[in-house]
């Protein structure tokens, strides 16, 4: 067994920074500051994502470097005062070196699955954006990609995303109405908004639910209403965008069913636990549940094209929910 | 030397020299970085510094400093190093950033603050700490490129109904529907343009070759676009009833529906798009007892015939 602290991220310490990694920050932080003198360092550390200690090191090395011969008249000047920098003879650093050609494609490719997500503000700008980014840049970081992209509108808009979005920078406690899924009910409750984030399709809001006292993911898109109440939170830390859609809990049982092809959706839509291909073409597959009110609503869509493995009750459940369903009926 | 130094001082001097420089000539000029080692263990510091300098972008070049090709200088073309100036605005680039800003994208963070020396200073009162943005399909870079280059590519997959084979596609474009990104080009076997959700490619996208030319007027979103019960527009319309609990959930989340009215006691009625088929009766059946078709009677009878067949089952 390895000691705790073999290797680079076992050890508290971190391993130096390489020096491409810094030559590449610094060749897109120099650009700014020789265009922008007297920036704060604080400012400039904010925005080029790094700490103040990592660009004053940074600036010191800039500092003895410069042209041949060397001298004090050749060497890039940097003067740092009052929390200021200035930069001169450093013509040549003044505009940055252009974007990658796998730069310019995260970006683009970024920027245009956001700019077709439902209610997004920004949208209008970000699509303006790209454009002036495609053209400046021109076929030879893009190709005949900008030509070739496109977005088509799916999924609800959710009503509520920018207000969640100002209470979410603002740290304002909320009062919402949700349609929980879970429980087919719409509840009420307070929250504490951290990050609002966009993924596959959807519009998420990582909170602190009051109600629950617990942290909670909510799809902006089921927010029916919100309120604001005037008081302020302090953020828990709780993780945003990356993080898993599904946060299993104790209380979760399994259910594993297998899927016919007019079924084979649920697992691309839900997150699974195991997947596996059966023989006869179908796909078997664990979801984990806390609550299984949405599993008896959803296999009554899916019937006859979703058979329970388990839990063995599940089916006498759906059973009872088609005869409530057939009620009203007459 | 510290080697930031080193690279800084080698972009620097390439940067402006108006002539080709030969090792040598760098050596003598950068003595401090190359100048105190021996000539070849300075030649081989020089490859590595030149390797790293490629990685990131900077575009050195080997051209022949002589009419017989004899000896070798490297230069750095202004013209395709510097970035060239984008006029956005800060709220431009604010949207670059908010799209960009998501866990695990740190190098398209990074790229849009390139985009940031030429702008007004205003943006950095613009910047805020959103962070919008989910996961990264991991074959996306790969169907970016050749659609970039128009290339065909080989890949394996598997339909939205489990069928598996092996497809030769020539890359016309990409398209994101809900959230998914997809490839849409002409499918060789098959001899149409067909569109390829990403997620349900297994393995990796390989490019294979040259692939063709688009027809006139293409447009890769309008092979993904679905109506809310499948391909094609629906043809009529039927009302549905909802409890108070989930109406406002349930019109908000199909593309055309309509609520009518509010009946006494709290239920939504809705006018709600429709083609035959059975997908609306299965959307209608996951409210359970919160939905009831109100008309036409054939919608009705065909959902009660489901709810019975469950319930003989």
């Amino acid at each position: 067994m390895l000691p705790e602290d073999a290797g680079r991220s076992g050890s508290g310490r971190k391993a130096p920074e390489k020096a491409s990694e810094r030559l590449r920050r610094l060749l897109t932080v120099v650009p700014y500051l020789v265009r922008n003198q007297g920036t704060k360092v604080a400012d400039a550390a904010n925005l080029f994502g790094m700490s103040e200690q990592q660009l004053l090191a940074d600036l010191d090395l800039l500092f003895v470097s410069g042209l041949p011969p060397y001298g004090p008249g050749d060497l890039i000047d940097v003067d740092i005062q009052d929390g200021r920098i200035w930069i001169g003879m450093a013509d040549y650093f003044g505009r940055p070196l252009r974007l990658t050609r796998s730069e310019a494609l995260a970006i683009y490719l970024r920027g245009t699955v956001l700019a077709g997500a439902p209610g997004l503000e920004e949208a209008p700008a970000l699509s303006s954006a790209l454009g002036k980014l495609a053209e400046a840049l021109g076929p030879e970081a893009l190709g005949e990609l900008p030509e070739r992209v496109g977005t088509t509108e799916d999924g609800r808009t959710p009503d509520t995303l920018g207000e969640l979005r100002r209470a979410a920078s603002s740290r304002e406690r909320l009062r919402i109405e949700y349609y929980a899924a879970s429980g087919a009910e719409t509840t009420e409750r307070e929250i504490d908004p951290e990050e609002v984030f966009f993924a596959i399709g959807n519009w998420y809001v990582t909170a602190w639910d009051h109600r629950s006292g617990a942290e909670r993911l909510f799809r902006a898109d089921r927010i029916h209403a919100t309120t604001g109440t005037g008081e302020r939170f302090e953020p828990r830390g709780l993780q945003g965008a990356g993080r898993p859609l599904y946060t299993p809990g104790r209380d979760d049982v399994s259910v594993v069913l297998r899927l016919g092809p007019e079924a084979r959706w649920v697992a691309e839509y839900y997150e699974t636990a195991r997947e596996v291909e059966l023989d006869d073409g179908r796909l078997e597959v664990e979801l984990p549940a806390g609550r299984l009110e949405w599993l008896e609503r959803l296999l009554l869509r899916v019937w006859p094209d979703a058979e329970v493995v388990e839990p063995a009750d599940l089916n006498d459940r759906v059973r009872e929910l088609a005869s409530r369903t057939r009620e009203r009926y007459g | 030397m510290h080697p930031l130094e080193r690279l800084v001082n080698l972009v620097a001097l390439l940067l402006e020299s108006r002539t080709p420089l030969t090792f040598d000539q760098i050596r003598g000029k950068l003595a401090v970085g190359y100048g105190h080692q021996d000539a070849s263990s300075a030649k081989r510091m020089f490859e590595l510094d030149k390797d790293v300098l490629r990685d990131i972008g900077v575009p050195i070049e080997v051209v022949s400093t002589d009419a017989w090709d004899v000896e070798h200088g490297y230069t750095i073309d202004k013209q395709r190093y510097y970035l060239p100036d984008i006029a956005f605005t800060p709220e431009e680039l604010s949207a670059l950033f908010v799209a960009v800003r998501s866990a695990g994208d740190i190098s398209a963070e990074d790229a849009v603050r390139k985009l940031l020396s030429g702008a007004e200073r205003g943006i950095l009162a613009g910047l805020g700490p959103p962070a919008l943005g989910g996961g990264t399909d991991p074959n996306l870079p790969r169907a970016a490129e050749a659609v970039a280059e128009e290339r065909s590519v080989r890949f394996s997959y598997r339909t939205s109904r489990g069928e598996r084979s092996d497809r030769a596609v020539d890359a016309f474009g990409l398209a994101v529907r809900g959230g998914h990104w997809y490839l849409v080009g002409h499918d060789r076997h098959r001899g149409e343009i067909r569109s390829f959700r990403l997620s349900r490619i297994s393995g990796d996208v390989e490019l294979v070759g040259e692939g063709t030319d688009p027809p006139e007027g293409f447009r890769a979103a309008e092979h993904v676009r679905a109506g809310p019960w499948g391909p094609g527009e629906p043809e009529t319309t039927a009302t549905v009833a909802f409890a108070p609990d989930v109406a406002w959930w349930a019109t908000n989340g199909v593309a055309g529906a309509e609520v009518m009215r509010t009946r006494e006691d709290g239920w939504v009625e809705a006018s709600v798009p429709w083609s035959p088929g059975e997908r609306l009766v299965s959307w209608i059946l996951s409210f359970g007892p919160d939905a009831e078709v109100v008309e036409p009677p054939e919608l009705r009878s065909e959902l009660v015939g489901r709810l019975e067949a469950i319930l003989a089952s």
